[in-house]
């Protein structure tokens, strides 16, 4: 299980104008799902709808359906602005609870390597106690300081001092092998990943990469993000015109997406994948691998490739919900299923960036 | 006859100690100094001292002229940021214009109500958008080249600018298609 964005140690600046919502719109609820959710709901399970049961009726209709307060809800774009924290998210893993460290956080300035297992914080113990829990833990004003207590990957135990800040993490982080053309994609974000990918991709250029190196991005930590934005990025890759996917709606309706003109990237792809790689980023990385043009290195990805919508309600909550489901180009929907690796490896191989760029190198027999 | 004797053998030690001296004045004791100071030594450990100098002097001049570069680029690197946080702002403008021109599109009689409404939430979500430029920009006050976090953030905002700033071209088409 995965922590999503909210329970991130971070705590975004912003918060939204609208007024709060006391009361959820159910009837604008209602209609909405009955109209355009890509699996009509039956008219029993809508009637049933209360505020007190939202959350659970809303999942029993659709999995990915979530209701959110005025106050609770966050755009893509707020999400990412500044963030005070430790510069980290949690990943959970069964009773287990690791920190995948962001580049150029609190965590990464002091020294805590991605994917080290948290034991302590501020001397006390993690185990047994909630995510939420070890996340308001975590938590503090600028300027503090927290001290964990840390099993390393490489197996070593440490204590770490970290300066809680305040930090806006790169859109596409460089990381490490430094020599390698390696980076990571967290999220797709309308009109942003993009140039941010390109960006990067020229700024190893500028560092005199070889135009045939193997191009490695990292999605173990993409949970998803802008369908539109995951096909464009898809779409860098691919000769204009090639079959990128087809989207399709409760109606019938089939749309197919396709790469668009312009700047195209030659050298061969690998993406390292995981567990928490879902929704659009099984999309970016389904969408080439079933073209022949990536590779997959890691463990069977999520399986949702499904596409879901915010709606704003009337009185300014906002109803996510699924309308959208997506095939790829081999006719074929992840969701469910998820992607199979072309280099299957274990947890801890999984958790060691390092040992994951020796895979893709023996995968496409560079080494 | 004993005093002879004497001073012979201080001559003796004098030659043969002066002898087996480097011609190094710091090496020897005094009769090395000595013999020296006679042999050019001194001339020697000045040549070599003025050679560390100039190689002192050459490093100092070296840094200097990095250091100087450096301040070179830092200021490069200011303009640039100068000239980018402009280029946003004058977008921020923009975008504030457009904004209140989709608001009075609202409410307009005979528009085409779910356009104005994307093209509002589309506005809206390009403003927050340059917002974040525009505090991104503020953050890389005062650093210069060198850092790699640094200029591939710098990089990455001037693509996404670009990428805006199509987004804010499509936006305005789309408000004057609807306006008319």
């Amino acid at each position: 299980m995965r922590l999503g964005a909210l329970l991130i140690l971070a705590v975004t600046v912003v918060l939204t104008t609208h007024p709060e919502a006391h009361s959820a719109p159910l009837d604008e609820i209602r209609r909405i799902l009955s109209e355009d959710a890509l699996v009509p709901p039956a008219p029993a399970a809508l009637e049933i709808l209360d505020m007190a049961g939202l959350p659970e009726l809303l999942k029993q209709i659709d999995p990915y359906a979530r209701y959110f307060t005025a106050r609770e809800y966050r755009s893509p774009t707020t999400r990412r602005e500044g963030w005070l924290g430790i510069g980290a998210e949690l990943i959970v893993r069964g009773d287990e609870i690791f920190l995948a460290v962001y580049k150029g956080g609190a965590a990464d300035t002091a020294g805590v390597p991605d994917r080290s297992k948290l034991l302590q914080v501020d001397g006390k113990s993690v185990a047994r106690l909630e995510p939420l829990a070890v996340a308001v833990l975590l938590k503090g004003d600028e300027g503090s300081v927290v001290r964990l207590t840390l099993d390393l990957p490489d197996g070593r135990q440490s204590a770490v001092a970290v300066v809680r800040t305040s930090f806006k993490p790169l859109d596409v982080e460089l990381v490490p092998p430094s020599e390698r053309q390696v980076l990571r994609i967290r999220e797709f974000v309308a009109g942003m990943t993009k140039p941010a990918l390109q960006a990067t991709i020229d700024f190893f250029a500028r560092n005199e990469a070889s135009p045939n190196e193997s191009l490695i991005i990292d999605l173990r930590d993409a949970g998803g993000g802008d369908l539109y934005e995951a096909f464009d990025v898809a779409g860098l890759f691919l000769p204009q015109g090639t079959l990128l996917g087809t989207i399709q709606t409760r109606g019938g309706e089939v749309r197919e997406v396709r790469a668009s003109s312009g700047k195209k990237y030659f050298m061969p792809v690998v993406f390292i994948v995981g567990p928490d790689t879902a929704s659009s980023a099984e999309i970016f990385a389904g969408a080439l691998h079933q073209q022949g043009r990536a590779k997959l290195v890691g463990q069977r990805t999520y399986g949702k490739c499904s596409s879901q919508v915010e709606i704003n309600l009337s009185d300014g909550s906002v109803l996510r919900y699924t309308n959208r489901d997506v095939v790829l180009p081999g006719g074929s929907s992840c969701s469910g299923a998820g992607l199979v690796p072309d280099r299957e490896v274990s947890d801890e191989l999984l958790r060691d960036l390092l040992l994951l760029v020796r895979e893709v190198d023996s995968l496409s027999g560079t080494e | 006859m004993k005093n002879s004797i004497l001073i012979v053998t201080l001559f003796l030690a004098m030659v043969f100690g002066g002898c087996a001296s480097q011609d190094d004045p710091r090496e020897g004791g005094f009769f090395g100094g000595v013999a020296g100071l006679g042999s050019g030594g001194y001339k020697n450990r000045m040549t070599e001292r003025e050679e560390r100098l100039e190689e002192l002097r050459a490093t100092q001049r070296a840094l200097d002229s990095e250091k100087g570069q450096l301040e070179v680029q830092k200021t490069a690197v200011q303009e640039q940021l100068n000239m980018d946080q402009g280029r946003v702002k004058s977008m921020q403008s923009e975008i504030a214009a457009l904004d209140k021109k989709a608001k009075s599109l609202a409410d307009k009689q005979g528009t085409d109500k779910q356009r104005v409404t994307e093209l509002q939430k589309r506005v809206a979500d390009l403003k927050g958008k340059m917002n974040q430029q525009a505090s991104s920009l503020d953050d890389l006050e005062g650093s210069g080249f060198g850092d790699t976090d640094m200029d591939l953030r710098r990089k990455q905002l001037e693509k996404q600018r670009d990428s805006l700033r199509k987004e804010y071209d499509l936006l305005m088409k789309m408000q004057i298609e609807l306006a008319q």
